[in-house]
Order: C-alpha cells, then structure tokens, then sequence
C-alpha cells in the first residue's frame, strides 16, 4: 500500500470515528410523556425560513407559533415543547435539521418548513420516519399527495386564485386578459399555471403571456407590451416584492386595469411599497387581519403588542397552525406520532383566525379563501 | 408602442452603459474585472432610497451621499483586495478576480443584513414628471438618465486623453513600471481610478431608482452580470465599446420581450458572452491584443 | 446497540458533505491546469437534470442514469472546453459564468421537460431504491437492529463514501501520473510547457472535461439524494460556493480542496448561528485568502511536512517525486 492510500485511509477511518462517536451523543430519552399529570406533554418541532433573503416570511411564522404557543401554554391543556430550527430556505438544510428534529430531538410532529421547495425534500422523509408534518406556508400543488403524514393549513394556489379571477370577472365582465408571472419561482410559477387553467375554464382570452424573474427592476418592456394590447384584467402571479414594483410601473405607464394576483401577491407591503399605484389590485386569501370577529381582533392586537406590526398571512396560518397542532395533540392524548397524525386527519371544523378548517382525506385544508381588493391604499373584501 | 420600446431600451441600456463604464476604467488601467462593481452600484442605489425616503432630503443630496459612499466603498475595495495582490511575486492573474468576487458576495449580504431583501420605493417627484408626444408617453427621467450616460462617456472620453490626470492614467494602463519611473505616481492613479469607476456606480444606482423604483440587494448582480457581458461585448477596458455595447443589450433585452419570448430575456447577454468570445474573443471593438491579456 | 448509535442526521450532513467533496475536487481538477471556471453549477445541474429526466420519464435504472449523466456532461464540457481554450484567466471565467447562467434560463424555459421553476420531484432516491432493493433480496433493517431510516441514510452514507474515496483515489493517482505532471506544469507555465512537448490542448480540455463531468456526476448523486431538484439550485451563488471550498481549503492539493469542502459544509452544522452570516464570511474568506494566503489553508508546504511527520515508508523515493513536490 503506498504512502498516500496510507494517508487516506487514515483520513477516512478518522472521519468516520468522529461520525460515530458523535452519534453517541444522539440517543436521548423520550421517555418525557412518563410524567402521571392528566397534560399530556410533547415536543413539536419547527422548521422556518430564518436567515436569508426570506427571512422576513419565517420571522411571521415563528412570531405567529410563539405567540400560539404562550397562549396554550397559559391554557394549560396540552404541554408542548418548542424546538425551532432555521433551514435558511435552502432544502439541504432544511432536509439536515429535520433529521435532527426527527432523530436527535425526537419530536413528536413538525411544523412547517416554509417553502414548497423544502417541504417536496422534507415531508417524504417525515413520511418515512412516520413524524406528522404540518406546512403552514405551502402553497404549491401536491404537497399533502407527499405522504400520508404530511398535511398543511395552507390554501393552496388551485383554490386562491380561481377564486380570485372568478370574482373579478363576475364584477368588470372582463373577457381579455394578459398574463404576467415570475418564471424562475416556484411560488410564482405554480401559480401561473392555475392562472393558465383558469383563463381556459372560464374562455377568457389571453391576449399575451409575459414573465419577468425574480429581484428584476425594470418591467417597462412586459408592461408596454400589455398596454398596447389594451387588457380588461392584468393576472399577475408574483411574489410582493415583485408585485408592488410591477404595480408601481404599470400605474405610472397608464395600465389602469385591475390586477388580479395570487396568494403571494398579498401583503400590506404591497401598498408600503406601491403606495396609490397598489389600488385596484384583487387578491384571494385565507387571511383578513380587518374581519369582524371577535379571535381575529383578540390575534391582531396581542400580535401587535408583542411584535410591532399587523400580523400578516404568513403569521396568522402559523398561528393556526400550531393550535391545530395542539388540538390534535390534545385529541391523540399521548405524545405518539402515529397517534398525532390520526387526530390531525380528524380535525374537523376547527374555528381559528382564518376562519372554518378542516383537513381532507389527503390532509390538504379545506376552507373558503376571502377575495380583497385594495382601494385607498387600504384591503378591504371584495364584492 | 415601437417607439415606447425603444425608449424603454434606451433607458435601460444607458444604465447599462453608466454600470459597463465603470468595469472598463477598472479595466483599461488594472487588466482586473471588478467583480465588487455590481454590488457598489447597488450600494449607491440604497443610498439613494436612504436619503430621500427615509431622511426626506432632496434628490441632489441623494447623489453626492451616493458619489460619496460609493467611492468610500471603492477605495476600500482597492486598498483591501486589489492593492495587496499587486506586484507580488507569484500571485496568480486570477487572484484579483476572486477577491473581488469575495467583495461583492461580502457586500451584497451586508446589504441583506442592513436593509433587508425586499424592494425599497424610491420617492421623487422627478420620476412622475412626463410629456406626451403624440400617443407616447415620455418621462423627464428618461431623457435625463441617457443624457448622463452620454455626458459621462464624452466626459471621460476627454478626461482620459485631455487631462494630466487622465495621461497618467493611461500610461499607467500602459506600463505600472516604466509610468512610476517617469513620475508618475502610480498607487495615487490606481486609487483614483477605482475611486471614480465606483462612483460612476453609485450614480447608475441612483438613476436605476429613479426610473424603475425598484432597489433590492440582489440588483447588484443581475445588473453586475449584464455590466460584465456589456465589457466583453464592446472589448475590455475600451470606453466606447461600453456605450455602444450596453445600448445594444438595453434594446436586445426590450425587444425580446416586446417581439419574443420574454423568458430568454436574461439569457441574451451571457449568448451574447459566449458567440463573441468564441468568434472574437477582443470585443466588437477591441483591438486583437486585449484578447491575450487577462 | 448499533440502532442507537446511528443517527440519521449526522449521516444526512456527512452525506452533503460527501457531495461538496466531490464538488470540491471538480473545480480543483479545471483550476489544476489554471483555468478558472465558474460554470459548475451550470454542469452540475446538467447531471442532475439528465438522471432526474432518465429515471423519471423512461424508468431508467438509478446507477444506469447517473453514468450517463456523468458522460452527458463530460461531452458537453468537453465542448466547452475546446472553443474556451482559447480564453484565457479572466475571458474564461465570464464566459462559464455565462455559460451557466445560459443552461439555468434554459432549463426554466424548457418547461416541458424540466417543469420549468417548479422542478422535477419524485426523483428515485438513493436510498429508498437500495432499501427497496435489499428488501427485495431478503435484507431487512431489523436484521441489524436498524429502523427502516437510519438503514436508508447508512446505506446512503456508505455508497457515497465508496463513491468518494474511489473518486479522490483516481485523481490522486492521476496527479501522480504523467497527466497531472503535465497539469501542474501547464499551471505554472503554459508557454514553457509547450516549449516542452506538452501538449496543453489536449491536457486543457482534458482537464475541464473530467472538471464538467465529475460536477455533473456530483449534481446526478444530488438529484438522487435529494429526490427533487429546481433550477434555483444551481444558480451563480452555488458556482461561487463551489469554488470556495477549493479556494479556501487549498488549490495545489486535492487533500486541500477537499478539506476545504468537509471544513465549510460541516461549520454551520456545528455554528448554527454562523448561518446568518455564512455568506458574509465567505466573502471575507475571499478576500483574506487572496491577500493573504493565494493558495489555501492546505498547500504544498504543508503537505510536504506532514508527510515527514509520517513514518518513513519503503517506495518512499519511488512516491515522493510524485504529487507536486516537483513544483
């Protein structure tokens, strides 16, 4: 054997010493739901978007689940455990800390990741190792088909956006639209294709299909080009950030048509960044921070208290989120991961901030979106 | 609509060129592409959204901050990553490139960290200013931002060949050694250069602002990697290379999406990259030398 | 006993790292002959893409998809390669950048057969198949007091180890060999190498192909690994990410690439904190390095010491002259 096979084979065996010997440390005690009080205890795991270039959509959901979980916590039913863990939206992270969550933690359900992309890699693992997974932000088409442990809260984009179009045809008659969408996003691609369906069930006429890519600054070429082709609607699939830019462009170029967007497209930064331009623009969503009820004004105004600005979308399906959680937990009556799944396939006609939810046979969430339009710089429902 | 697409193409590649500009004066004396060059534009344009919407001043305060941070920026680039790789025995001609790499990574996360990833409005009455011709709509912003672009290249056209400064300049382009024999003082040139090259970005940012009201920290890249294509285009370190390349990418870019698929709109200038480099590898109009420098 | 002491996460993270090794030691071969390339990503989403698409759509066995996606982008860098020779430092960095920001645009236009932005999931994974496969033969995790996914991710781990150190074994025997002498010298001189009958053409492309297409036999494992991939994966930040593993860890030496690769991929593991500003530290790193340290943590220097430091071995002479002591 020469020297240098020497020298890597000793690199090798080193290596995978450490390995193990680090493995040593893994084998905590889950013994934790021992304890003889009726509260059932469990540990539920997060992942979220926290560092990054996303890293103000993981803020709202960890606010969103802490601020469900002091509340649970002062309730007293249930004794859950936090252990939240940041992916940096990136799906290798995401897959290692769900591992970690899942065999080092030892959770007994997850919530989220965030992005669609990190739950395709992270729920068929949790599938496998039979940890119930709940997405809060997952918006794109198949999430909960991953597995029979993955579920979401989540409305998807098949659901906002007809609902979204449908509306705003019923209101201005619209018969020809332009399309214009974000194509190097999956968000913003997925909902694009929901658009396309769309435009063809309801034979609306497509008078042009034009994309842009995400962090672009100019769209003066995209929006000319809709101008001249004089739309009765603008479908935008983009992300905010986008959007309010896209927004802003096509209101200063003379485009005064509505713009219908999906669920990404709505925020309240949207008319931070827009301003006046931000008007007349149609969203579907789960979340309406103004709505008349009673837990939605108790959520926005102790959101507010304890973080400093109005819950958005992100926050309020986070909170619901982790008390669906708790609820199943407190259903299962043990903190069994087989147990935990079937009481969140269970879940029936729970009342949270969003709203009625229910999960179907897939574990996808089954509820009415709301449509909102902006109008004087302000969301208001849609009629 | 012609017409208003090629205005919208003269407005993104005059910005282009003001980017492009900026990489070739680095260029024309150091033989180094500023990688850091994308990211110090976008610095310049931040600076812009901090001074008029969150400090409320004016718009001309917007650019001096902007000229002012950008050089700063520039100067650090030089005296960290460029100045310590020069002249040293054994140092790869890569050296300079990766460096500069590192600074632009480094200060496109400082950006994320200070001001966050999304899209920050620019508010100036400037850009609501408009006239109309006809059916088409002309703002004010888009005739001021070509007219820079323009002033810019004849001002350095003139400062290279005219001035003592600008002499020195190229004598040091020429030859580092023999021009500090002759007197001139090299280490001040180079600084100097870059110094001005960043702050010509620091100008694009804010004019990039301006016109699309869109500032991001990932800008500094998109607009970096076009700024990059656009010097190859035109032949490394040649100043009227840039304009007349970062014009025709402004108008390639618009007229694809206005007549072609909008999806392959980013990848006209990296085609672009990759048949000239092949086909001639000096730029458009590079003399056949530059070709084996590098 | 043995269940309990293999986790499913550290052997997730060394999985990774296994990848960026491999990762590590394709930008080291192009920058062995000093070509600086920035395409890699491009490359190796061409990997990963051509396994994604065999195995999906024409139910292509995994380890049959993974050869051809290697020789797919051996071919293509090879043709890259040969128009790029005649760029040089500089001129070939852009045009790989270019490069692999064409084959990024294309593959989230080519909606059809990438699925554009959204990406291609469901890709057969690693594991899952070699589990399938053993519990088709009979083998079930129980037998070694496994569950069914510290086996998946032990089994991952060891394929790709076996991968690994074959791999690092080629190219140190091939720098040992007249190719890599013939690489180094071309490094240090290309003018005088030819002066000396090397033939830098063949040597040149030589070199970026076998940089292509090992990235794109890493980017087929990823695609394996991860069962999904998107465009967004392979973008200029992972180009840049794979040059710094063999900036940072050293260029001169394979063994410096490669710790370069297990140094950064483990650090934020270890550092969760770090992870904000990982970036942030990477371009310092850049920078110190250049200015600093042009070579890397590991050079040849290093190398040289820590093989006085072994003992003395018989072959020692007919060994030492190899590697790039002679440099």
């Amino acid at each position: 054997m020469s020297k240098r096979s020497k020298l890597l084979f000793t690199v090798l065996m080193a290596f995978t010493l450490v390995m193990l010997a680090a493995c040593g440390n893994s084998s905590t005690d889950d013994t934790e739901s021992a304890d003889s009080d009726d509260v059932v205890k469990a540990k539920v795991g997060v992942i979220s978007y926290l560092t990054g270039s996303g890293a103000s959509y993981g803020e709202a959901i960890t606010n969103g689940i802490n601020l469900a979980h002091k509340e649970i916590t002062e309730l007293g039913e249930v004794d859950i455990e936090l252990k939240i863990e940041d992916s940096a939206g990136k799906q290798e992270e995401a897959l290692s800390v769900a591992q970690k969550l899942m065999n080092s933690e030892n959770v007994d359900a997850i919530i989220g990741p965030t992005l669609s992309t990190e739950m395709q890699i992270v729920g068929p693992e949790a599938d496998l190792n039979g940890v119930p997974i709940l997405g809060t932000s997952n918006t794109a088409e198949g999430i909960p088909q991953l597995g029979e442990y993955v579920f979401r809260n989540s409305i998807p984009e098949t659901l906002a956006i007809p609902a979204s179009v449908q509306k705003a045809i019923d209101k201005y008659g619209a018969k020809k639209v332009a399309i214009l969408y974000g194509n190097d996003d999956v968000f913003t691609k997925a909902g694009y294709d929901t658009m396309k369906q769309v435009a063809e069930d309801l034979d609306l006429e497509v008078l042009t299909t034009e994309t842009f890519q995400l962090g672009q600054s100019d769209y003066k070429a995209q929006l000319t080009k809709i101008k001249s082709l004089n739309p009765d609607l603008v479908l935008a699939s983009a992300l905010y950030n986008e959007g309010a830019v896209i927004l802003d462009q096509a209101r200063k170029m003379g485009i005064d048509v509505p713009f219908v967007g999906g669920n990404g497209f709505n925020s309240p930064e949207v008319i931070k960044i827009a301003g006046d331009a931000a008007n007349g623009l149609i969203v579907a969503t789960p979340w309406f921070a103004k709505k008349d009820d009673e837990k939605v004004k108790k959520f926005v105004e102790d959101y507010e208290a304890a973080y400093g600005m109005e819950p958005d979308q992100f926050a309020a399906q986070a909170y619901d989120g982790f008390y669906v959680m708790a609820e199943a937990i407190k259903n299962a009556g043990e903190a069994d991961r087989d147990a935990i799944r079937d009481a969140l396939a269970e879940i029936k006609d729970f009342e949270g901030v969003l709203g009625n939810m229910s999960f179907d046979e897939e574990g996808d969430i089954i509820m009415e979106p709301t449509v909102l339009i902006i109008e004087d710089d302000e969301y208001v429902v849609f009629e | 609509m012609l017409i208003e697409q090629l205005i919208n193409g003269l407005t993104l590649g005059s910005i282009y060129v003001i980017v492009a500009l900026g990489y070739t004066l680095v260029f024309g004396v150091l033989n180094v592409v500023n990688m850091g060059h994308g990211e110090i534009f976008m610095f310049g344009a931040f600076m812009g959204v901090v001074v008029t919407n969150i400090l409320g001043w004016p718009l001309y305060i917007a650019f001096v901050v902007a000229i002012v941070v950008t050089g700063i920026l520039g100067y650090f680039l030089e005296t960290f990553a460029l100045r310590p790789l020069r002249g040293k025995e054994g140092v790869s001609h890569l050296a300079p490139l990766i460096s500069t790499i590192g600074v632009s990574i480094f200060l496109e996360n400082v950006a994320h960290h200070f001001f966050g990833s999304g899209n920050q409005p620019f508010r100036t009455s400037l850009s609501e200013l408009k006239f109309v011709l006809g059916s088409t709509t002309v703002y004010y912003v888009q005739i001021i931002i070509f007219v820079i672009a323009i002033l810019l290249m004849f001002g350095l056209t003139f400062w290279l060949s005219k001035t003592k400064a600008g002499k020195a300049l190229r004598a040091s382009a020429e030859n580092l050694a023999v021009a500090s024999l002759l007197g001139v003082n090299t280490k001040r040139t180079i600084t100097q250069t870059v110094i001005i090259a960043s702050a010509m970005g620091g100008i694009a940012g804010i004019l990039v602002g301006i016109a699309f009201n869109s500032v991001n920290p990932q800008m500094g890249l998109s607009f970096g990697l076009k700024g990059l294509a656009i010097i190859i285009l035109g032949g490394l370190g040649n100043v009227r290379g840039a304009m007349v390349g970062g014009l025709i990418l402004g108008m390639a870019e618009t007229f694809i999406v206005a007549y072609g698929d909008s999806g392959y709109r980013d990848a006209v200038a990296f085609i672009a990259i990759i048949v000239i480099l092949i086909v001639r590898p000096q730029g458009i109009f590079g003399t056949a030398t530059t070709g084996r420098k590098g | 006993m043995l269940g309990e002491l293999i986790n499913p996460y550290y052997l997730q993270v060394s999985s990774f790292i296994l990848i960026n090794i491999i990762l590590a030691v394709s930008i080291y071969i192009t920058l062995g002959t000093g070509q600086l390339s920035l395409g890699h990503a491009g490359f190796m989403s061409i990997g990963a893409y051509t396994t994604a698409i065999l195995t999906l759509n024409y139910n292509m066995p995994l380890v049959l998809g993974v050869i051809i996606a290697a020789i797919v982008t051996g071919i293509v860098g090879t043709l890259i390669g040969i128009p790029a020779l005649r760029l040089q430092g500089v001129y070939l960095a852009i045009a790989t950048l270019g490069f692999g920001e064409v084959v990024r645009v294309l593959f989230i236009n080519w909606d059809g057969l990438t699925n554009g932005a959204i990406g291609l999931s469901g890709i057969p994974h690693l594991g899952r198949e070699i589990f399938n496969l053993s519990k088709s033969m009979g083998i079930e995790p129980d037998m070694f007091g496994l569950k069914n996914n510290q086996f998946i991710s032990l089994a991952v781990f060891f394929v790709l180890l076996i991968i690994t150190i074959s791999v690092i074994w080629f190219f140190v025997r091939q720098n040992n060999s007249r190719i890599g002498r013939a690489f180094s010298a071309i490094k240090m001189d290309e003018e005088a190498s030819e002066a000396m009958g090397i033939n830098i053409t063949y040597y040149k492309v030589l070199a970026f192909g076998q940089g292509a297409m090992l990235a794109g036999f890493a980017g087929a494992l990823y695609a394996h690994l991860m069962a999904y991939i998107s465009p967004s994966d392979f973008d200029y930040h992972r180009a840049v990410e794979i040059l710094i593993f063999s900036i940072f860890g050293g260029s001169e030496v394979i063994w410096g690439s490669i710790f370069g690769a297990v140094f950064l991929s483990a650090m934020p593991e270890f550092l969760r904190f770090i992870n904000e500003y990982r970036f942030m530290i990477y371009g310092a790193l850049l920078v110190l390095m250049m200015a600093f340290r042009p070579q890397g943590i590991i050079d040849v220097n290093m190398m040289n010491r820590f093989k006085r430091l072994m003992p003395k071995k018989r072959g020692e002479k007919k060994h030492g002259t190899g590697n790039k002591e002679d440099q």
